[in-house]
Order: structure tokens, then C-alpha cells, then sequence
């Protein structure tokens, strides 16, 4: 099965800023995911993806900008598929296949590194894809 | 050929395809085990091979040389329903619908399994489906007239990823709620940490556990003698499917301790006591 969103219909809700409000650190462009992908299943989304479940080996989700996992990644994902190095990929448990952000393409080291026992976030810094705790702060954590 | 049975329709009977994804993981080993193990216990069971082009369910259960019909004789219309069914030797209430073996998958259409399963549903309380390997028509036949699926895997990674791959299927087919037998388990391995444990299978799976069978030299033994381990009251994978039967029906049954060749098993063994 290829479940294969290209395009969404514009987020239907309306959002109100107050005054002083940073709106432009507000997009309404992301789906929500409510299902484990398995193998074979894919998801592509011009926006940012967000999945209650997992994705599992021989999966792949594909967006363009970032994707948010609240569960184990073990398959393929790539954010920032259009360019954007600004994008970010964050999982309870990141353990992907391969993990891929805007042009940049990396997999887990070949020797075991053991299981990541917390939520980790993966990002470009200095033009290399590195992951770390995910961490939270005042600013939120991109 | 036995007649149809006099109460008419049965209300609870059920259609279960038996699938993987992966080839040789025992879909054919499981089926005819769970239809011996059923029809031992009264129950009136049709097992059906869906491997049109690859038959062998009709080989496990020792009654190649009788067949006369096939499905596609049925689907095709060359004979009724009743003149294909082969009557197992040992047991009254089990029936086996072999493939055909000089044809292919497209010989059948999704179409014609459903009305066919339509048609075993009105005189067996169990319809047990063999799938074939693969997620192409074969698999789609299989399924099309199933109440509910069951799937093999063996504790590998290429199983367990292609057994993901057909519990995604099954889902975008409307078969929900699959249910996981775990084959040939070697639990001496995973306690080294050589195999995959039965948690790390449904980590990723996420599906209910119906049952895990052991590892066990008695099953080829009896598959080459077209005898079902199920009815060997010795051996562990048989103990293992009688507890996997009593599930289908849906009976709890706890899950055996699969620590094999242990001092305290095999004392007790020595006493008889298994």
C-alpha cells in the first residue's frame, strides 16, 4: 500500500495571534499521523509530519519540512526534502534505517551503539547532521 | 464424500487465512496443524490451498493421491464444491480443497475466493486458508474472503520485516486486528542473545501474540510422514499448536515455558509428567 499525501487541503481552523505575538513562528501546513507505519508504507507531505506510532523498518516518511515522531523511527525519514537545512527530525526513540535532511544523507554507524534511551532531535549544525537529546527550553527546542 | 451436515448454516463458522509474507516460515506446516488439531476435537474444518501453481498442503497432510478436483475445477465450474473436497484419512470432520498445480494465481480472482468461502462457510465451522508467499494475487485471493488472518514469522529479521509489510496490508484490506504465531524458536539462542526474543518481534509488530512453537526436529518428522505434530502428544511445538488451537476457539491459555533441555524439564519428562 502507498499511502501517498502529496497535498492537504488548507488547515480549515483559524488562529488568532495577540498582540506581540510571533505569528511567523506559527505554520498551519502539518498533518497529523495516527497510525504506526509499517513496512512498505509511505507518507510524503509538502509541510512538517507528525506521527502518534511508529515507523518501522522498510517505511518511509518524506516531508519537506519537519517531522516529529512520537514513538521509535527505525525506517527512512527525510525532512527538509525540498532544501530547507532548517528542518529538524525528532523521535522518542530515533533508530532509523536512514536519516536524511535536506540534501544530506547519513545511517547509523556500522557497530552497534546500543539503543538511544531517550528522546533525541536531529539537525544540521556546521553543515553536518547531528543528533542530540532532545532538550527543552524557554525558547522550545528548534 | 460425506453430505452436508442437517442443522444447516452454521452461525459461528469462521474464515482465518494463514499468511507471512515471507516464504518458509510454516504457513503450511501451521495450517494443517491447526485444521488436524481442530477437526481432532470434533470440530468440522475445511482447509483450503491457496497456492495455486505451488501446492503442498495436500503433500503435509498425506493426500496428494487423492486428488481427483481442484479450486480452480470449482471456481471454473468444471464440478461442484462437494466432488473436490478430499476427506482426510484419520479424521471425519476435516476436509482438505487442494490447489491446482499446472495453472497459475490468475486462475482464480478475489471475486470468485469470496463467493467460495461464502459457499464452505454454510457446512464447516472452520475454514482455514493456506496463503502463498508473496503479496501479489496469491496473497489477495487468500484473503478476500476472510473473517480473520494469522500471521507466521520466525524470529529473523527478513521474516519479521516482510510479516510487517502483510499486517500493513491486511489492515488497508479491512483485516483487522491480525494475530502473531512466532515459529521455530529457539530459546537457548535468544537466551544468548543470538536470536530475536519474542518482545523484540512485537515491539515491532504490535500485534497479539496467539501462540510461539519451539524449534523442534518432530515437526519435519512428521510433515514427511504427512502426519501433523499436533497429534503427537510428546513432542513441544505439538503441545504448542494444542495450546494455539484452543486459543482460535478462544479459550485462555497461558503460554508455555519454552526453556527447552532444562534439568527440571527433562526430570520431569522422565516421569512423565511433560
Amino acid at each position: 500500500m502507498l499511502m501517498e499525501i502529496k497535498k492537504a487541503a488548507p488547515g480549515k481552523g483559524t488562529m488568532a495571534f495577540s498582540p506581540g505575538d510571533t505569528g511567523d513562528l506559527i505554520d498551519d501546513n502539518t498533518i497529523l499521523v495516527q497510525r504506526t507505519l509499517r513496512s512498505g508504507q509511505k507518507v510524503h507531505f509538502d509541510g512538517n509530519i507528525v506521527v502518534l506510532g511508529d515507523i518501522n523498518p522498510g517505511a518511509e516518511v518524506v516531508a519537506t519540512g519537519n517531522v516529529i515522531v512520537m514513538g521509535s523511527i527505525r525506517g527512512v525519514v527525510h525532512a527538509g526534502a525540498a532544501g530547507d537545512e532548517e528542518a529538524v527530525v525528532m523521535a522518542f526513540r530515533l533508530k532509523p534505517t536512514q536519516l536524511r535532511i535536506a540534501t544530506h544523507i547519513t545511517r547509523p554507524p556500522d557497530e552497534q551503539a546500543g539503543d538511544p534511551e531517550q528522546p533525541e532531535v536531529a539537525r544540521i549544525k556546521n553543515g553536518v547532521v547531528t543528533i542530540e537529546a532532545l532538550l527543552t527550553d524557554r525558547q522550545g527546542v528548534i | 464424500m460425506e453430505t452436508a451436515s442437517k442443522e444447516g448454516e452454521l452461525a459461528l463458522s469462521e474464515v482465518i487465512v494463514v499468511t507471512s509474507g515471507k516464504g518458509g516460515v510454516g504457513k503450511t506446516t501451521t495450517t494443517a496443524n491447526l485444521g488436524v488439531g481442530l477437526a481432532s476435537q470434533g470440530h468440522k474444518v475445511a482447509l483450503v490451498d491457496a497456492d495455486i501453481g505451488l501446492r503442498n498442503l495436500d503433500v503435509v497432510l498425506g493426500l496428494e493421491n487423492r486428488i481427483v478436483y481442484d479450486i480452480t475445477d470449482v471456481t471454473g465450474g468444471h464440478c461442484r464444491l462437494r466432488q473436490a473436497l478430499i476427506k482426510d484419512k484419520r479424521f471425519e470432520g476435516l476436509f482438505l480443497l487442494p490447489a491446482a498445480q499446472t495453472k497459475d494465481k490468475t486462475a482464480v480472482s478475489p471475486e470468485e475466493m469470496k463467493e467460495l468461502c461464502g459457499e464452505l462457510r454454510q457446512e464447516f465451522e472452520f475454514v482455514i486458508i493456506d496463503c502463498p508467499a508473496g503479496i501479489e494475487q496469491g496473497f489477495r485471493n487468500a484473503i478476500a474472503g476472510a473473517d480473520r488472518a494469522v500471521v507466521v514469522t520466525t524470529p529473523e529479521v527478513s521474516a519479521v520485516r516482510d510479516a510487517d509489510r502483510i499486517i500493513g496490508l491486511l489492515e488497508a484490506a479491512e483485516l483487522r486486528d491480525p494475530k502473531l504465531i512466532v515459529n521455530r524458536l529457539r530459546s537457548r539462542m535468544v537466551r544468548q542473545g543470538d536470536m530475536m526474543s519474542i518482545e523484540d518481534i512485537i515491539d515491532i509488530l504490535a500485534i497479539d501474540l496467539l501462540g510461539v512453537v519451539p524449534e523442534d526436529d518432530m515437526v519435519v518428522i512428521s510433515t514427511n510422514r504427512g502426519e501433523a505434530v499436533v497429534q503427537d502428544d510428546r513432542s513441544r511445538s505439538g503441545q504448542a499448536y494444542r495450546n494455539i488451537v484452543q486459543r482460535i476457539k478462544g479459550e485462555a491459555v497461558p503460554m508455555m515455558n519454552l526453556d527447552e533441555g532444562g534439568l527440571m524439564y527433562r526430570l520431569r519428562r522422565m516421569i512423565g509428567l511433560k
